[in-house]
This record gives structure tokens, sequence and C-alpha cells, in this order.
């Protein structure tokens, strides 16, 4: 069976952005129906692997930290990945070094399985099965993501996360923790995170009959109080549908909520929507 | 809960010369009953265990009830390990601790309830949140809330979304509005339908808009037409921001539902 991931994640290999990763996963747990322990078991191994990149992987330096989830017939499997210098797993130690080098023991008792690999040309992957006869519910989108994108941050200021998605349930259940937990960070209001999510329901709930690829895109680049997102590739025409009120009166809500900034932008077969929320208090 | 002290019992230089070889001091332990050794290697091996407790645990119990039961765990590490095997004590102890909070979650009914530890948590944000709001005029951020509650701000982001999800913990009591009871705004919306529609909706949304209950189509109101927020909105209706939140996003999946179904 082709293995075709059900969403992609690639963002700064920060120790902020092991929280969005987190609830990434808490979205997909919920997607595929693991109670609160196997999303307890799911969450800590990820972000034992995750750990591992931001602080070992770039010697220091920023890079890209993936993280691709596929749903397995029977099984959940989580590949975290680095395009740094690559790592030896530690050699069995008498145990005295504690606090380092307990990942792989850590994802090994959580996991059903764990892999440890260094990839050709530089950087290494973990891949991670946890057991769930659930996962096989989800349908898998149209194929592979063509490329992988990763959106360089201009600043230490800004963060950034592209995110690739299977268009189906795990949607609607990842996109608007993703983007509520970069709001967050971005010093928005309660209330503010509250509207980006109801945008992100929005979107979630429109784009997936919408889109002209076989993943949606999810672009989101986050400054200081505020928040902008690309989302494609839509088939000509679904822009506009997606925000006119012909559509489903959804209208006054993305126009609303984010102050009327967004526009649909044209290229030659596909459109893609980009729109931005602001935090408007002091 | 079993109560441990981790504190050796014998001062550690009665073991002296055998402190540097774990190796020794299990087999003095596991062999002979020596219980100074024992205390010797808990004391070594505690980090791990409060390491573990708090990779694994994070934000859903106390800490120190979870150090209680990872501490659990260890001393069934003690008992178990076998120097003979090869692996070192912290490969082993490992699985069996989360093994041991695994354990404890699941039978403590963690899986399917929501763990008490998060439980209080997710009341004190929300009063809190109400507390700051009410001081500053303005909703609060997750970094102040975090702040003000000396939380980080992965536990405030969770308690948020559990405000969001837990329908059935009675969070969100209603209490009385700025200018009077709940049971007036019912009233008023009965007689006066068309002052809750949205602006410029076609005919199916307006047709639909009769289906969502009278208090969330005010709300709807309130937030997309007069652009009031939703702590203002909270305010005027008497209940909290976040089930103005929860309505919004719930009245405006109810909307899409139905338009979906009548087109």
């Amino acid at each position: 069976m082709a293995e075709i991931p059900n969403v992609c994640l690639s963002l700064p290999n920060r120790p902020e952005n092991v929280l969005v990763v987190r609830q990434a996963l808490t979205g997909v747990a919920e997607c595929v129906g693991l109670d609160a322990l196997e999303t307890n078991d799911l969450n800590t191994a990820v972000t034992e692997a995750c750990n591992n990149v931001v602080l070992h992987a770039y010697d220091g330096g920023e890079g890209p930290l993936e993280v691709d989830v596929y749903a397995l017939p029977d099984a959940l499997a989580v590949l975290v990945r680095d395009h740094g210098r690559g790592i030896t797993p530690p050699a069995e130690s008498d145990g005295e070094e504690l606090g380092t080098g307990l990942g792989l023991p850590v994802i090994a008792a959580l996991s059903r399985d764990v892999e440890l690999k260094d990839r050709a040309g530089g950087g290494t992957e973990v891949r991670m099965e946890f057991a769930t006869a659930k996962a096989a519910e989800l349908e898998l989108g149209g194929g592979a993501v063509q490329e992988r994108r990763y959106i360089e941050p201009l600043d230490e200021t800004a963060n950034t996360v592209a995110l690739q998605l299977a268009p189906n349930a795990l949607v609607r259940a990842v996109l608007p923790r993703v983007l509520s937990a970069l709001a967050a960070r971005a010093h928005f209001s309660i209330d503010r995170i509250s509207d980006v999510q109801i945008v992100a329901d929005v979107l979630a709930a429109k784009s997936v009959s919408s889109i002209s690829g076989s993943h949606l895109d999810v672009g989101v680049t986050v400054a200081p109080r505020n928040l902008e997102l690309r989302l494609g590739p839509l088939q000509t025409g679904h822009g506009e549908s997606l925000l006119s009120a012909a559509a489903d009166g959804m209208a006054p809500v993305i126009e609303r909520l984010t102050d009327e900034r967004y526009r649909v932008e044209r290229a030659d077969s596909a459109e893609t929507l980009a729109l931005c929320l602001v935090e408007r208090g002091q | 809960m079993p109560t441990m002290t981790t504190t050796p019992k014998t001062p550690l230089r009665t073991v002296a010369g055998t402190q540097d070889d774990p190796r020794e001091l299990f087999l003095r332990w596991q062999r002979d009953g020596d219980a100074g050794a024992r205390d010797v290697l808990v004391h070594r091996f505690m980090p791990l265990a409060r390491s573990l407790a708090r990779r694994y645990g994070r934000s859903s119990e106390p800490f120190e009830d979870l150090l209680q039961v990872a501490s659990l765990g260890l001393l069934k590490a003690l008992d178990r390990y076998d120097t003979d095997r090869g692996h070192s004590f912290a490969s082993f102890a490992v699985p069996t601790i989360l093994g041991e909070m695994r354990r404890y979650f699941r039978d403590s009914g963690w899986a399917v309830h929501v763990p008490r530890g998060a439980q209080e948590r997710a009341l004190k944000v929300r009063d809190a949140r109400e507390r700051l709001a009410n001081e500053r005029g303005r909703a609060p951020t997750v970094n102040q809330l975090a702040e003000y509650l000396e939380l980080d701000t992965e536990d405030v982001i969770d308690a948020l979304q559990a405000l969001q999800s837990y329908e059935t913990l009675s969070l969100d009591a209603p209490r009385p509005g700025a200018d009077g009871d709940l049971i007036s705004y019912g009233d008023a919306m009965g007689e006066d339908d068309e002052r809750f529609e949205l602006v410029e909706l076609d005919a199916t949304v307006t047709a639909v808009l009769r289906h969502i209950a009278p208090r969330e189509r005010l709300i709807l109101h309130m937030r997309f037409v007069d652009d009031l927020t939703q702590t203002e909105i909270a305010e005027r209706v008497g209940i909290s921001q976040m089930q103005v939140s929860r309505l919004l996003r719930r009245s405006l999946e109810q909307l899409r539902t139905l338009t979906q179904a009548a087109s």
C-alpha cells in the first residue's frame, strides 16, 4: 500500500512550536477517537521526538521540524523529521545520564513500534506507530503530497507553519486547534482567539469540497498581533464562493472577523484564498 | 496511594565503596534484602521517576500525585531488574514506570473522565479570565492569563480548549446579566424575529435562521451585526465569554448544516 500522509506539518524547530504539533496531534487523536490515555501516549512520544529536533538537529541554529501523520489500517504512524546533522542513537548507558537520552526509551515504551533512521542527504527521521483500529476510517486524500513546503520566517518575532491536509474530517479537527495555538502565541486576546477558531471552522467546513489538488495547503505566517493565512489550491471560482453569501450565508462571518482583510488570488488553474486576522485591542 | 521516603535512611557512608557500583547495590537489595542499598538506589534514580512524571503527566494531575505513582513504579523496577540481562537499569525502568502511570490513569477513570487536575485548572482559567476582563475592560491574552495564574501558556491553551468542549461539566451556570435576567432576553426575541437576521443574507439563510434558538440568534446578531466583542456579549446576555464562544461556534455549525440541507 502506498502510504499517503493525512497531515504534513513543517515549522521552525522552536521550543514553542512543539505546542503547535501537540495541538495538531490532539486534533488527529480526537478525529480517530483515541481516548485521553492514548492521546497522552501519542503526545508524549511525539513531543520527545520533536524536542530532539528542537535541541539537537541544527546545532543551535534554526531549520524545519517536519511532522507527518499517516493512517494505517490498524494504526496511526507519525514521522518526525529534520534536515540537520542527524543523530546517532545514544549508546546504552548505565542509566547515569538521566534526563538526556531518555527520549527513545520513552517513545519505545509508549508506541507499538519505533524506528530511527539517518536520512540520505542529512537529517534524522523517527517513525512511530500507535495502534488504533479507528485510523482506517479516515479516508485518504487523492494522492501524495507533491512538494513539501516550508516557509522561512522573516525574523525571530515571526513564526510560520506550512500545513498540508488530506481533504477529510481531519481538516476540521486540526485547523482550528493549530490556528488558535498560533494566535495565542501571537498575543491575541481570548476573544480574538475564539474569532480565529470560528474562521477556521468556516474554512474547514467549506474548503474540503473546493480544493483542486490532492491536499489542502495552508500557509500561516504569524507576527505579534497578526495572523496571515493562505489556503489553496482551490478550484477556479471557489475562492469567491467560499466567501460569498450565496454559498451559505457565511460571508458576514469572514468579512466581519477579518475586518475585510481578505482576497482571492488567481493563478492559471487554481485559486488561493488569503486572509488576515489582527488583534485590535491595545 | 503509598507514601515513601526518598531520602536514604542509612547515611551514604555506610555503603561507601559500593555506591558507584549499581550492580553491587542491586545484589545487596535483591539478594540480601539490604534496605540501605535500596535507599541509595532510590536516591540515585529518583530523578528518572521525576523526569518521567513530568513528561508523561503534563498538566493532567497535580504533580505530587504523579510523582508518587512514578516512585511506586521505580520501586517495582528496583525489585525486578535483572543485572545479568545486560540492559541498563534506566532502559528497564522507563517502561515499568510509564506502565505504572498508565495503569494509575486507567484505573482512576482518567481516560474517560475529565481529570481532576485539568478540571480545576479549567475553572481557575475561566475565573481569572472573568476577573482580568473586568479589571482591564478587555479580554486578556493567553500570556497574561498564564502570568496571572503562574501556569505555562500551554496549560492555559489546554484549559481553554477544555472549556470549549466539556459540555457535561456545568462550568457555565447562568449568572445574572448586567441589566436583567435571562428570561427577558428569550421573551424579547420571540416577538421580533427580523431584528436578529444577519445582514445581506439570501432567502435560504433567512429561512434557516428561524431554526436557530432565540438566544443563539441574538448572540449571532450582536457579534456579526452590532460587532460587539464576545466579552461585551457575555456581559449583556449574562453568560461567560467561553459560553458565548461555544454558542457562536455551535450555531454557525448548525447554520451551515441547515443551509446545506435546504439547498
